[in-house]
């Protein structure tokens, strides 16, 4: 028949490129069997490593969202780009009125560096340090008052051991405010004094190299006045500078020559790790907006590992009892559902391969899922044509009558279960999206082998099928 | 209800008629042929004491909520150790912070998994004001460490759900169960007639509440596998609904004058077999992710094997014998 070349024609084209789509070079390495599946991506849950989700700030009054959050993302990825992250995935999300932030790092095995660079606002600062304390101020009235009188605000250490009363206008002045500069070089350096610590050195950008000078001649106090312990010192204490970061004071001290250059250093004791993070967060900038950690989710590769080969096992049983209930049940019409199934999953694995849909844990179960719906089309069009041979119909006249009539049936059976699927990936959260898309993905390949490629089998072998006159299931 | 009605003009039909006809007179005689639109007060109640034993379980038991619902933090730690007990897990975590001491503390185990102990623990820390907090990258690390060097073992996971995530999650469930339930009404009134409308989705509520209440009764985790689950199973169900209702439309029409109680029961009666072998090959399948996976995903299994039963159950004795009073014309 003319129109089943074409039906074989357009199977084998779709088998042939799903094949090709999964055996493109440059999946992961695998052997043996392991190759068909290297090219498709393997979600968070079942490769290993961090998800971290956040809610975007975004201050009422600002106009414009998007572009807000836009900004985030550039930042972020900045970021995680100068810190080495370069594998990471940075998005942004919509849920209802709320902007999120996902940031997916494949194979990172601890959460803290990557919640530590994505978390921190980076918003810097230099101050005017006029006190200190030893204890947590903000609970004595005498402090509070103090800060009011000031214009000053307590903030807290790094390390939380002291207080600082800082000043965001150097000596009272509005022109010496330096906040969020752009700096255009920040990078780890050893520390010329401490033993083995690294210090951030950075560099301004040009625009900002005036104020800074401003603000170090300001403050600038002459080294004889450090070493003299008299009133003056007093006074001196009242003029260290302090840089601030994520509203905390990284660095108090004096300022011991005016900076003309736009060059400077941050102490604090560094590692080489965190002081290469606080380089990439300077270079990076300053977040638009406050993020709120909503979801972090740290996954072993082990666990996917072990995860894998339950499902995988979960998988081969369950396709191995469909196909011999198909088989027992409808003898050559179950092999063509058979033959169905693995077609079937070869066009969904390779539009898994071929789109670079990534395979999530709930996408496997989808998938699990599938198999076992997928024989539903062959059920509906064998049972007709049992039926119709019953009724008198040669067969190759029952076959033709069961695919008209089962088509709208499947039609409209399937079509709901992609209403289902489609809620889901609208209204799912991470990885269940992943379900989403193998279901729905394999309801149209199921749909294709039941309708096309089932056909085109069944069609050959019409010779073969036999069915009892008399029905088979009787009470 | 013995309304028979023989209606001869149907040459299609005459030659098939033998010995199992049933009480009605049926235009579908081979294959399967029993009475389900006779007998389906019986069935009607069966549904309903599991509904009602459903909605008891779930008003007053409650569910055993996954961490994305709860909020909090949940740690799955795999120990090296064999028969350490959910107790020993308790005694030995209890004393690493205050949140620890109620800690929820499940073992996860799957088949293979051999010598192998997983658990779970779900902390709920709070801040200062009581309110449900995250963890800082900092205090992740010091807790791992702890809780590794107490029980011995290694920290597979370690997830965290903020408060707000949570209740987000809990709107976008109730979203999307209402959006799939009101498109598919409206998609199948739209296909057939409204009062099979109704029926599907009558017999949607009765699947998704047993099921729903299946995880109450036996305490499996409500998480959010579990909603996928009830998600799809509304979506598979109402295919195997539609399937029913597509035979009945055919039959109307090619059947046209007979009793519709007739029509309706030989429907059931000759999509019966795809009914059951479908269902019975979904039910396998998705019994394995109930048997083979550890965690999460095992509750989706446990909702689709319930849900593939109570869809077939629906399917065949509720969807189209609950309406059938006031069906009028096919």
């Amino acid at each position: 028949m003319r129109s089943d070349r074409v039906r074989l024609i357009i199977s084998l084209v779709l088998l042939v490129a799903a094949i090709v789509a999964m055996l493109w070079p440059g999946g992961r390495p695998a052997q043996g069997l392991g190759k068909l599946f290297s090219r498709i991506k393997l979600g968070l849950d079942l490769s290993g490593g961090v998800r971290l989700e956040y809610k975007v700030e975004v201050e009422k009054s600002s106009e414009n969202s998007v572009s807000v959050v836009d900004d985030v993302w550039t930042v972020l990825r900045n970021r995680l780009d100068s810190a080495g992250y370069t594998e990471a995935v940075v998005r942004k999300s919509f849920r209802e009125s709320n902007s999120f932030i996902e940031v997916e790092i494949p194979d990172a095995t601890d959460t803290t560096q990557a919640e530590k660079l994505v978390g921190s606002t980076g918003l810097l600062w230099f101050g005017q340090a006029i006190d200190e304390r030893s204890y947590d101020p903000t609970t004595n009235p005498d402090d509070v008052n103090l800060a009011v009188r000031e214009n000053a605000q307590w903030y807290p250490s790094k390390d939380g051991s002291a207080w600082y009363l800082v000043k965001k206008e150097i000596n009272n002045r509005k022109d010496l405010v330096l906040s969020g500069p752009r700096i255009t070089q920040a990078m780890p350096v050893l520390d010329q004094q401490g033993v083995a610590n690294y210090v951030v050195s950075f560099t301004l950008d040009k625009a900002f190299v005036d104020i800074f000078k401003n603000i170090t001649k300001e403050l600038y106090v002459p080294e004889q006045v450090l070493n003299s312990g008299t009133t003056q010192y007093q006074t001196a204490m009242k003029k260290r500078l302090a840089i601030v970061l994520d509203d905390k004071v990284q660095f108090v001290g004096f300022v011991v020559s005016p900076i003309e250059d736009g060059k400077g250093q941050i102490r604090g004791n560094f590692t080489f790790d965190e002081a290469k993070e606080l380089a990439a967060i300077l270079r990076s900038g300053a977040l638009p907006a406050r993020l709120v950690k909503t979801n972090a989710q740290l996954i072993s590769p082990l666990l996917g590992q072990d995860v894998i080969i339950q499902c995988l096992y979960a998988g081969l049983i369950g396709t191995a009892m469909v196909m011999v209930y198909m088989l027992a049940f409808y003898g050559i019409m179950g092999l063509v559902a058979d033959i169905g199934i693995i077609y079937a999953l070869v066009l969904l694995f390779g539009f898994m391969a071929g789109t670079g849909s990534i395979l999530t844990l709930p996408g496997i179960a989808g998938i699990i899922f599938t198999i076992g719906t997928l024989v539903d089309g062959n059920v509906i069009v064998n049972e007709r044509i049992k039926e119709e041979i019953r009724a008198g119909k040669t067969t190759k006249t029952a076959i033709e009558l069961s695919f008209s009539h089962s088509f709208w049936t499947l039609f409209d059976s399937n079509l709901t279960t992609i209403i289902a699927a489609l809620a889901l990936y609208y209204f799912g959260t991470g990885t269940i999206k992943g379900f989403a898309i193998t279901t729905i993905v394999g309801i149209f390949a199921a749909m294709f082998m039941n309708l096309v490629f089932s056909k085109v089998l069944l069609d050959a072998i019409s010779g073969a099928i036999r069915v009892k006159k008399i029905g088979g299931a009787q009470k | 209800m013995k309304e028979v009605k023989k209606d001869a003009a149907n040459k299609q039909n005459t030659k098939a008629t033998s010995a199992n006809d049933s009480q009605y007179g049926s235009v579908y005689s081979r294959g399967w042929n029993l009475d389900f639109v006779g007998k389906r007060y019986y069935f009607i109640t069966i549904s309903a004491i599991l509904i009602v034993i459903s909605l008891i379980s779930i008003f007053t038991k409650g569910f055993n909520f996954g961490v994305e619902f709860l909020g909090g933090s949940e740690l799955i730690v795999e120990t090296t150790s064999n028969n350490m007990t959910v107790a020993d897990v308790r005694a030995k975590v209890s004393d690493i912070a205050p949140e620890f001491k109620d800690a929820r503390i499940l073992q996860v185990q799957a088949i293979g998994q051999g010598e192998k102990n997983t658990f779970s623990i779900v902390v709920t820390p709070k801040d200062e004001n009581g309110v449900l907090k995250t963890y800082t990258a900092d205090e992740k690390v010091n807790l791992t460490q702890k809780v590794e060097s107490a029980l011995g073992g290694k920290v597979l996971t370690f997830n965290e759900v903020s408060g707000d995530s949570a209740n987000e999650i809990k709107n976008l469930t109730w979203q999307a169960v209402v959006v799939t339930l009101l498109a598919i009404l409206i998609y199948v009134a739209l296909r057939f007639k409204f009062i099979f409308g109704v029926g599907a989705v009558i017999a949607l509520l009765h699947d998704a509440i047993i099921t729903v209440g299946m995880f109450s009764l036996f305490g499996v985790e409500m998480n959010a596998s579990a909603i996928a689950a009830v998600l799809t199973l509304i979506g598979y169900s109402i295919n195997d609904t539609i399937v029913v209702f597509d035979r009945i439309r055919e039959f109307g029409k090619k059947f046209k004058g007979r009793d519709i109680k007739v029509i309706i029961n030989d429907s059931i009666n000759s999509t019966l077999t795809r009914t059951l072998n479908t269902g019975i090959m979904t039910f396998f399948t998705v019994l394995m992710l109930l048997i083979f996976p550890t965690g999460s995903i095992r509750s989706f299994g446990f909702g689709m094997a319930i849900g593939t039963v109570a869809g077939a159950y629906s399917t065949i004795f509720i969807a189209s014998p609950i309406v059938i009073r006031w069906v009028k014309s096919l």
